[in-house]
C-alpha cells in the first residue's frame, strides 16, 4: 500500500473529521484533526485501519496555540496526526482509553507545556521534580529561566 | 505483611538514576511505581538555542551507548530539511557505525543481563569481546563512546583499505563468540532457570503499550524501523527481523543474540559493497521553514526525532523520544506479581538507558536543589577553570 | 607448661593466628581461581601475586568508620560478628589435623565431634539471620528471610550426605572416620554422590553463587550485610573465610580420607585437600548464575535430599550385606 492509497483510505474512514491531509515527503503523512474529535478519530484509525503503534506525542508552542502531534508508526512509514489547542485554554482529551501506552507521553506534555490532559489515568508529575514551582512550563517559548544566585551551604552568606 | 522497597535512585542494579517503588509481600511484588527525572539535562530546550551543527554534538550526548543512533536520527531529519543528500559512501559509513554500535550495545546488554542474574563469568566474557567492537569504533572514529562521526551531509572520517580488511577479519572472531554465547545462554541451566518465564509480556500487551525494539520483538511483534520505515540505505540491505514467541526475558536475550548475527551480516554487506567517492557534501546553514519526522532503529528500539525549522539556522523545536521511554509502561506492567529477585532482570531486559529517556529540561543544582540552566559559555569557563587547577603532569603512567 | 601449650594451641597454631593466615590465603586462592576462570587477573597488587590482598582488605575495613543504625538492636548488632567469629574459630579446632595421636582423645577429638562440628557450622546461618533482623533495614530483612528460607533447603541434605560416611565407618568421631577410609581407600568411591551433594550444600551454606541470594547486590543491595561496616563487616568477612576453610576441611576429612602422615605430611595433605575442595567451590561459582530462593528450596528437596537419602540407603545395604 503506498502513501496515496493510505491517504485515500484515511479520508474514506474519517470523512470530514480529516480537516487536512498532506504528504510532504515519501513515507510521511500529516493529518490534521480537531481536538474535539481526536479520540473518536484515533479509535477509528486504530480499529479500522490498524494504526495502533504510537511512537510519541510532540508538543510545539506556536505562540497563541499549542500544536500537538501524535506520531504513529505503521508498516511502511509514519502517520502524524496534528491537532491544535488554544494556549489560553490548553485542554486536551486523553487518548489513553484508545492507546494505553500513551500515558507517559501525556504526563510529559502536562509537565512541559502545562497542557491539561482531561481524563488522564495517572496525572502525577513525570519528569519535573516534586518541588518544581507551579506555573513554570519549561518548553513554552515564553519561559526563560532566571538563574538563582549560587549559595554554598555552610559558607558565608 | 506489605512493605515498600525502594529500588533507586541509587541502587547497585541500576547504572543510572531512576526510582522504582516496589510494594512487596514477602518475596512477591504487589505493586510497582516509577519516578523519573533524576537525569534531566534540558536538551530539548537547549537545542532551540543551538545551530543545527552544534545540535549534532548535543544529540550525541543524549546517550552514552546509543549516541550514534541519536545523531543519525537528527542528521537524517536535518538533511531532509536542508535538502541535501549525503553521498553514498558517507551513508554506508554512517550505517556501518550504526551497526557496529548495535553490536557493542547488545554485547554490553548481554553482560549486564548476566551480571543482574548473578552470572558474572558471562558478564566478563561478553565485555571482553565487546572490546573488539570498541577497538574498531575507535579506529574508525577516534573515539570509543561519542564517535562524533556524523555531520550534516555525510560523515567526518573515511576508512582505508587496511581498516576495511581488519574489520572484516574481526567479524570472524565476533561470529564465533556470539555462537558460543547463544549456546551458553540457551543451555546453562541456572541461567535459563532465571530467565525463562520471567517478565511475561503478551503480544497484545506489547502492541497496546506501544513497546519497541527487542522488547516488542521478543513478544512476537515484528516491528523494526529499518524494515518498516526504511531510512538511508536500509532499503537495499538484505537482513531479517529477529523475533521470538516466548514473551519472556529469555526471548529478549535470544532476540538480541540473533540480532547480533544479523548485524554482522549487514556490516559485511556494507564493507563488501562500499562504494567509492566522497564521504560528505557541504550543507547550507539555514533551513527553510518546515518540519520533519525522522525515525531510526537504535539498539534498544525505535528512536524518533521531530524537528521543526523556522527559517533560521536554529531549530524551532526538537522533540526526542528515545526507545527506553516507550518501554517503561510495558516494564511496570510486567513487574507486578513477580519476585523481588526478578526486578533487576525484568528492568534490565528493556536495556534501560535512563539518560536517553530523560533529556528534557533542567539541570538541578545538587547543593541548593534549585534548578539552573547552565549556559554554554559558562560550561566552557568552568571547564577551563577546572583544567587550570589540575596539576600539569603529562605522560605519567597510571599505576594499576 | 601445659598452660603455655594450651595458650599456644588456642592463639597461634591451630588457633587464631594460623586461622587468620590460612583463611585469608584461601580467600586469595578462591578469588584468584574465580578471576582466572573469568579471564581476569584477580588480585595482583598487594604482596607477591596479590597474596596479601585479603589481609589488606581486612585491615582496611578495621580502620573504617563503624556505623550502627539508630533503630538497630545495638547489643545484638555489636555482639553478633564477634560471636560468629568465635563459633567458626571453635569449629576449626575440631578438625582432625592438629592432634597426631588419633587414639588419644581430648577436648578436640571425641566421639560425636562430627555432630558438634555440624552444629557449629549451622550457627553462622542463624547468626546471619539475627544480624540481618537486628539491623532493621528493609534490604537486610529481606536478606534475613532469604537466609532462613535457604537454610531449610540445604541443611538436611548436607547432614544426610555427611552422615553416610560416618555410618559406613561406624563412628561419630572425625579422626576415626578418616582412619577407616585411610585403611580402605576404595570405599571412598562409594561416597561420591554424597560428596557432590555436600559440595553443593556447602556452597549454599557459604552463600556463594549460585546461592548468593541473601546478599544479591543487584536485587537487595547488600542484603544481610547492608548496614554493617568497619570492624563488624571485617569480622563477618573473616568469619565467612574461616567457615569456608572449616567446611572444606570437614568435607576433606569425611570424603577424601582425612590427613594422615603426622606433622608435616598431614599438614600438607590438609592444605592440598582443602584447596581442592575450595577449587571445586570456585568452579561452581564461576560456572553458574544466581538462582531464585524458591528455586533453591525446590532444587534442594527435589534433587539433593533424594540423592542423599539414596546414598544413605546404599551405605546401609553395603554395610549390612558386604562388610
Amino acid at each position: 500500500m503506498n502513501d496515496l492509497e493510505r491517504i485515500e483510505r484515511i479520508k474514506a474512514v474519517l470523512g470530514e473529521r480529516a480537516a487536512e491531509i498532506t504528504n510532504p515527503s515519501p513515507q510521511r503523512i500529516f493529518l490534521t484533526v480537531p481536538a474535539r474529535t481526536l479520540v473518536p478519530a484515533l479509535e477509528q484509525l486504530k480499529t479500522e485501519l490498524g494504526y495502533r503503534h504510537l511512537s510519541t506525542i510532540s508538543g510545539v508552542d506556536l505562540g497563541d496555540v499549542f500544536e500537538i502531534l501524535y506520531h504513529f508508526g505503521y508498516d511502511g512509514g509514519n502517520l502524524n496526526i496534528r491537532t491544535r489547542i488554544p494556549k489560553a485554554d490548553p485542554r486536551l482529551p486523553s487518548i489513553c482509553a484508545v492507546i494505553p501506552g500513551a500515558v507517559l507521553y501525556e504526563r510529559e506534555l502536562q509537565d512541559m507545556f502545562g497542557i491539561i490532559v482531561e481524563a488522564i489515568p495517572d496525572g502525577r508529575r513525570l519528569v519535573l521534580p516534586d518541588d518544581w514551582p507551579d506555573g513554570n512550563y519549561p518548553l513554552r517559548k515564553d519561559w526563560k529561566h532566571v538563574r538563582a544566585a549560587e549559595k554554598i551551604p555552610g559558607g558565608k552568606s | 505483611m506489605k512493605f515498600q522497597i525502594p529500588i533507586g535512585p541509587q541502587h547497585p542494579a541500576l547504572k543510572e538514576p531512576i526510582s522504582l517503588r516496589m510494594t512487596v509481600e514477602g518475596e512477591v511484588i504487589r505493586d510497582a511505581d516509577l519516578r523519573l527525572g533524576y537525569n534531566h539535562r534540558g536538551i530539548e530546550k537547549l537545542a532551540e538555542e543551538r545551530t543545527y551543527l552544534q545540535n549534532i554534538y548535543l544529540t550525541e550526548r543524549i546517550c552514552g551507548i546509543c549516541s550514534h543512533s541519536h545523531t543519525t536520527c537528527f542528521v537524517q531529519g536535518v538533511e531532509a530539511l536542508l535538502e541535501v543528500v549525503a553521498p553514498r559512501r558517507g551513508q554506508f559509513l554512517r550505517y556501518l557505525v550504526a551497526e557496529l554500535e548495535r553490536v557493542h550495545s547488545h554485547l554490553l546488554w548481554l553482560g549486564v543481563a548476566g551480571h543482574e542474574a548473578g552470572f558474572d563469568s558471562f558478564f566478563m566474557y561478553t565485555w571482553r569481546d565487546r572490546e573488539v567492537v570498541m577497538d574498531i569504533l575507535e579506529m574508525i572514529s577516534g573515539n570509543r563512546v561519542h564517535y562524533a562521526i556524523n555531520t550534516l551531509g555525510g560523515v567526518r572520517r573515511d576508512i582505508d583499505e587496511a581498516l576495511r580488511t581488519k574489520i572484516l577479519d574481526s567479524l570472524g572472531i565476533l561470529r564465533a563468540r556470539t555462537d558460543y554465547y547463544f549456546k551458553l545462554g540457551a543451555n546453562e541451566p541456572s541461567f535459563v532457570g532465571r530467565l525463562a518465564g520471567v517478565g511475561r509480556l503478551s503480544k497484545e500487551d506489547a502492541l497496546a503499550l506501544c513497546a519497541v525494539g527487542p522488547t516488542a520483538r521478543a513478544s512476537g511483534v515484528a516491528h523494526d524501523v529499518r524494515r518498516d520505515d526504511p531510512y538511508g540505505i536500509y532499503g537495499e540491505i538484505p537482513f531479517e527481523v529477529c523475533t521470538a514467541d516466548s514473551c519472556d526475558v529469555l526471548g529478549r536475550t535470544v532476540v538480541r543474540i540473533k540480532e547480533l548475527g544479523q548485524s554482522y551480516n549487514i556490516i559485511e554487506y556494507l564493507l563488501r559493497n562500499l562504494p567509492d567517492g566522497p564521504v560528505a557534501v557541504k550543507a547550507p546553514r539555514r533551513a527553510k521553514p518546515g518540519e520533519v519526522v525522522s525515525r531510526d532503529e537504535a539498539p534498544r528500539g525505535e528512536n524518533i526525532h521531530y524537528i521543526k525549522a523556522n527559517g533560521s539556522d536554529k531549530p524551532e523545536r526538537l522533540k526526542v523520544r528515545a526507545p527506553t521511554l516507550a518501554n517503561y509502561a510495558a516494564t511496570l506492567a510486567r513487574l507486578k506479581n513477580g519476585f523481588i529477585a526478578d526486578i533487576p532482570l525484568i528492568f534490565a531486559a528493556i536495556d534501560p538507558c535512563i539518560c536517553c529517556a530523560e533529556r528534557t529540561v533542567e539541570l538541578i543544582d545538587g547543593r541548593s536543589g534549585r534548578p539552573t540552566v547552565v549556559r554554554w559559555s559558562d560550561l566552557r569557563r568552568r571547564a577551563a577553570r577546572r583544567a587550570g587547577r589540575v596539576s600539569k603532569k603529562r605522560n605519567v603512567e597510571c599505576p594499576l | 607448661m601445659s598452660a603455655l601449650k594450651t595458650l599456644l594451641y588456642v592463639f597461634v597454631y591451630p588457633g587464631l593466628v594460623f586461622m587468620f593466615v590460612y583463611s585469608t590465603f584461601c580467600e586469595w586462592f578462591d578469588r584468584k581461581v574465580y578471576a582466572r576462570l573469568q579471564n581476569r587477573m584477580g588480585p595482583t597488587h598487594t604482596g607477591r601475586w596479590g597474596l596479601l590482598q585479603p589481609v589488606a582488605d581486612f585491615f582496611k575495613l578495621m580502620a573504617k568508620e563503624d556505623i550502627v543504625p539508630e533503630k538497630a538492636d545495638k547489643t545484638m548488632f555489636t555482639l553478633l560478628p564477634i560471636f560468629g567469629l568465635a563459633v567458626v574459630a571453635t569449629a576449626m579446632l575440631l578438625l582432625p589435623v592438629w592432634h597426631f595421636n588419633p587414639a588419644a582423645g581430648g577436648f578436640n577429638s571425641f566421639s560425636g565431634d562430627i555432630i558438634v562440628l555440624l552444629y557449629l557450622l549451622s550457627l553462622p546461618t542463624i547468626i546471619f539471620f539475627l544480624a540481618a533482623w537486628s539491623s532493621t533495614n528493609v534490604f537486610s530483612t529481606v536478606g534475613g528471610t532469604r537466609v532462613l528460607t535457604m537454610f531449610f533447603g540445604y541443611e538436611v541434605p548436607l547432614f544426610l550426605a555427611v552422615l553416610s560416611p560416618a555410618l559406613l565407618a561406624g563412628s561419630w568421631r572425625l579422626a576415626e572416620i578418616a582412619r577407616f577410609f585411610q585403611a580402605k581407600p576404595v570405599l571412598l568411591l562409594v561416597n561420591l554422590p554424597g560428596f557432590i551433594v555436600a559440595v553443593i550444600c556447602v556452597q549454599a551454606k557459604l552463600e556463594r553463587t549460585p546461592f548468593d541470594i541473601p546478599h544479591a547486590e543487584t536485587e537487595i543491595v547488600g542484603g544481610t550485610f547492608t548496614e554493617f561496616s568497619g570492624k563488624k563487616l571485617a569480622f563477618f568477612r573473616l568469619m565467612t573465610d574461616v567457615e569456608m576453610v572449616v567446611s572444606s576441611g570437614l568435607l576433606a576429612t569425611v570424603f577424601l580420607g582425612g590427613f594422615p602422615g603426622g606433622l608435616v605430611l598431614g599438614f600438607l595433605q590438609f592444605i592440598v585437600k582443602t584447596l581442592f575442595v575450595i577449587f571445586l567451590l570456585s568452579l561452581l561459582r564461576a560456572a553458574t548464575s544466581r538462582i531464585r530462593v524458591d528455586q533453591v528450596v525446590s532444587f534442594a528437596w527435589g534433587y539433593l535430599a533424594p540423592l542423599a537419602v539414596v546414598q544413605l540407603f546404599f551405605v546401609i545395604l553395603l554395610k549390612g550385606f558386604v562388610l
